[in-house]
């Protein structure tokens, strides 16, 4: 015996182009839909990664652009601005602060990489409090350096396999010509230090001739009040703060645009395909008046009628949801290649979050809204009386 | 579905028969009337006649002479202007009530079955699938495997799964007049069965109702233009202007 | 100060981007990590092919017998420190109009301060056309990438170390002419010569003896 699914599921099966069409585009707007609420969780959790892998949550700086260090410093690392050692204590000493790290940053020409030469860059960390900060850092092979003057060097994985370092093989410092030993070589962080080569700070200062660092990372403790530390911090002569949590934010605005509107176009595109979807069915219902007449003097009721035609809508979009989804599971790559393109800043990390859970919430989402769309043809298609649309020659 | 529920009907027309004996329709001063802009169209202008058990009734006449119209109300398709109809002695039309689309449907699921000029066989869907459509809404107790029992009498089961488009004419509309009988009705209604069908099938067709007339005891009201076919019937109506006269 | 605080804690303003570029100044960036692909093919491959008018990147993996084969023929381990042994080659097929003029190739060597990345452009025969030290590491790294330096490989093919082992360093022919430009790099000398061997065995065991076998 067929069953009311098994008509509704054959009658789709009717004109296959009219219903392929119409699949099409349910499949198109559910994929929009489900890579778009995959970004948007995708992106907020790799951007805390990014940001929580920095290891502190405030960074006080030489006062000035940063912009134009960097440049400066693919320039050939002049330019860069310094700011006392001594800093850090003070820095210490504030309440709110668990931990303060000197850094010095310093770029050297290297005229032997690539055709007209290229930037090394070197980070000078203290052996004593940086490692603190990176407890979610692993080593491949090796560790930290022992002492604060050591002519040694830790190495993130990039850098190391860009070089193709093992953990006692030597490297060269250009300009310098200084030789540094390689003691550790870190597992990928899936952040920016996997290309980082760090030097004991002391080190990295006798080689820049130098006592000053450019920058000083700080983690606060839990609950302190943030706020204050920066109102404080910003009091500084000649230095800057910068907050990861607001850095965050500010990117997340920035994002957020976008978000807005990609989600306007994937809803627009929800409603458009829903449209198909009432159109389809509605010229379905049309095209059969006799055939649901017919029905009607087998005994179906109204609401059996209903029910046939709000089936096949629930079928055409169940279906292109599926099939919307699974294009998304299979093209997530792509969608977090197309992020990275088009974002002012994209974290490490996958940017598109897909999971089970927001399958069947988007596959849920397009089924009601389809719903919602097939009910005018679903109740047109239960009021029709039989005796007006089935015509025979008298 | 309400497939159980016939069990527990009582003599009430509209929830339906509980007998499975023959049933008489009776129709007194049946009028039907139509509005055409501003013309009135009386089809049917008071006709009155009686069906029995068993009968075959075949109703004649021009076109336009209300035959279907007629039929349509006897069949509980539609409701009359005026005039009564009787289901086994139970009102069903009278008193100037109009009787609801939905109540119409369950007198029709119980009693009557339909076959009509353009067999209206689903497309997408086998002969077994036509065939045993109706049970998807509604399904009297006692119909398992009734449809290929249909079949197998109505010579189908070697197209059991074939779709209609890969059949004749012919056999669809034996498929039609199988899934017609489905559910047993006491009374099967045939609107011009035969015209889309040539001689030959025409005559198949004809041979078919009456061995269910007279084998199964099957009432049949059928309306033709055919005058061979009309012959086929043991009572034979002539249909002119809205009026009723036997020969 | 107050103006910078609000700049930083406001809506995007120079704070933000001085954030930003921080973000990416914490790190220094790497040069392209895995392979040895050119870092400017459009700006390289005119200069190490004059006559190419274009070219295709193709991306080539080893078969298991390929690399025991590489193995055999290099005569020390192929010893990969970060790549898994599959990882795909990239080879510049470069054109002059629809005609196949030759190939581009990269391989990464280990060198005694960093990565020696070795680059030679062939002709269809498999001889030497250029000779490029893209990068390398040393105080007189320079001497290596000279185009004097470079030019002494000019014609030489696979065949050449029939009769030169750069591992020892001993043999006769053309490779046992050539005079290492820094003896302060004697190691780094003998990398190259070994980077170059095992760039010139890859190119026959992804392209040269393939078309031997289908011409």
């Amino acid at each position: 015996m067929i069953s009311p699914f098994q008509i509704a599921y054959k009658n789709l099966l009717r004109d296959r182009v009219r219903t392929l069409l119409t699949l099409g585009g349910i499949m198109l707007a559910s994929w929009v839909l489900v890579s778009l609420l995959g970004f948007n969780r995708g992106y907020e959790r790799a951007l805390d990664h990014d940001i929580d892998n920095m290891g502190y949550q405030l960074m006080v700086m030489a006062k000035g652009c940063p912009y134009e260090a960097a440049t400066l410093m693919l320039q050939g690392g002049t330019g860069l601005r310094y700011i006392e050692r001594s800093m850090v204590d003070s820095i210490s000493r504030e309440p709110e602060v668990e931990q303060a790290t000197p850094i010095l940053m310093q770029a050297y020409f290297d005229p032997n990489k690539g055709e007209s030469g290229g930037i090394a860059g070197y980070f000078g960390v203290e052996a004593a409090t940086f490692p603190a900060m990176k407890l979610f850092y692993r080593f491949r092979k090796g560790g930290w350096f022992q002492n604060e003057n050591a002519a040694e060097v830790v190495m993130g994985f990039e850098a190391a396999e860009l070089e193709q370092r093992e953990v006692g093989d030597m490297t060269l410092v250009p300009e310098k010509n200084v030789q540094l030993k390689v003691v550790g070589i870190l597992e990928r962080t899936g952040t920016q230090d996997d290309g980082t080569i760090f030097v004991p700070l002391k080190t990295l200062q006798n080689i820049s001739e130098t006592d000053k660092i450019t920058t000083i990372g700080i983690r606060v403790k839990k609950g302190a009040d943030v706020a204050g530390l920066e109102g404080r911090l910003y009091q500084l002569p000649n230095v800057q703060v910068v907050s990861f949590s607001q850095v965050k934010q500010t990117i997340m605005t920035l994002v957020s645009t976008t978000r807005v509107m990609v989600f306007s176009i994937a809803v627009i595109a929800l409603l458009i395909a829903m449209a198909g979807v009432a159109n389809t069915v509605l010229m379905s219902v049309v095209e059969r008046l006799q055939e649901i007449g017919v029905l009607k003097t087998m005994g179906a009721m109204p609401s059996d009628i209903f029910l046939l035609v709000w089936t096949e809508t629930l079928i055409l979009c169940t279906g292109g949801g599926i099939a919307g989804v699974g294009l998304a599971f299979a093209f997530a790559r792509g969608a977090d290649a197309l992020a990275r393109r088009v974002l002012p800043y994209a974290p490490k990390g996958g940017l598109v979050e897909i999971d089970l859970k927001l399958a069947l919430l988007t596959i849920g989402v397009v089924g009601v809204v389809g719903l919602l769309s097939g009910a005018y043809p679903a109740w047109k298609a239960g009021r029709v009386r039989p005796l007006e649309t089935i015509r025979s020659a008298v | 579905m309400e497939g159980g529920q016939s069990a527990a009907i009582g003599n009430d027309p509209e929830r339906g028969m509980t007998s499975q004996k023959g049933i008489t329709l009776e129709a007194r001063g049946l009028r039907r009337t139509y509005q055409r802009g501003t013309e009135e169209i009386h089809a049917l202008d008071g006709v009155s006649l009686k069906i029995q058990e068993a009968d075959f009734i075949s109703f004649t006449g021009p076109s336009g002479s209300g035959k279907t119209t007629l039929v349509n109300l006897l069949g509980c398709l539609d409701n009359p202007t005026a005039g009564e109809l009787d289901l086994d002695s139970r009102r069903i039309f009278g008193g100037g009530k109009i009787v609801s689309e939905r109540k119409l449907t369950r007198i029709r699921r119980e009693v009557f079955g339909y076959i009509f000029q353009n067999f209206y066989l689903i497309p997408t869907l086998t002969v077994r699938e036509n065939v045993t459509l109706p049970l998807a809404f509604y399904r009297k107790p006692g119909t398992d495997g009734e449809a290929e029992k249909l079949l197998s009498m109505l010579g189908l089961e070697h197209r059991m799964n074939h779709l209609p488009g890969e059949i004749s004419g012919g056999e669809m509309q034996r498929a039609s007049i199988a899934r017609a009988l489905i559910n047993r009705p006491k009374i099967l209604l045939a609107d011009e069965p035969t015209g889309s069908l040539d001689t030959k099938r025409t005559m198949e067709i004809g041979e078919v109702l009456r061995h269910l007339n007279r084998s199964a005891g099957l009432t049949i009201v059928m309306v033709t233009h055919n005058a061979n076919l009309a012959k086929l019937a043991g009572r034979v109506i002539e249909m002119r202007d809205g009026r009723a006269h036997e020969g | 100060m107050k103006e910078q605080a609000v700049a930083i804690s406001g809506a995007p303003g120079k704070g933000f981007f001085q954030a930003l570029f921080l973000l990416f100044l914490m790190a220094v960036p790497a040069w392209a990590a895995t392979g040895c692909d050119l870092n400017s093919p459009d700006r390289d491959v005119p200069r190490l092919f004059p006559e190419s008018t274009r070219y295709r990147s193709n991306y080539v993996s080893l078969r298991a017998d390929q690399l025991r084969s590489v193995v055999a023929r290099l005569g020390e381990s192929f010893r990969v420190l970060y790549d898994p042994l599959n990882v795909p080659y990239t080879i510049y097929e470069i054109y002059n109009g629809s005609e196949k003029v030759g190939y581009i190739h990269g391989v990464n060597q280990k060198g005694q301060f960093g990565g020696i990345q070795v680059f030679v452009a062939l002709d269809l025969a498999g001889r030497i056309k250029s000779f490029y030290i893209q990068k390398m590491s040393g105080q007189w790294a320079g001497k290596f990438r000279d185009t004097e330096f470079g030019r002494r490989f000019l014609g030489i093919s696979l065949k050449d170390f029939d009769s030169f082992d750069p591992v020892s360093g001993k043999g006769s022919g053309r490779l046992a002419k050539i005079r290492n430009p820094a003896p302060e790099m004697e190691t780094d000398f003998y990398g190259v010569l070994r980077a170059l061997k095992k760039n010139l065995i890859l190119m026959d065991e992804l392209v040269y003896s393939t078309k031997r076998q289908n011409p």
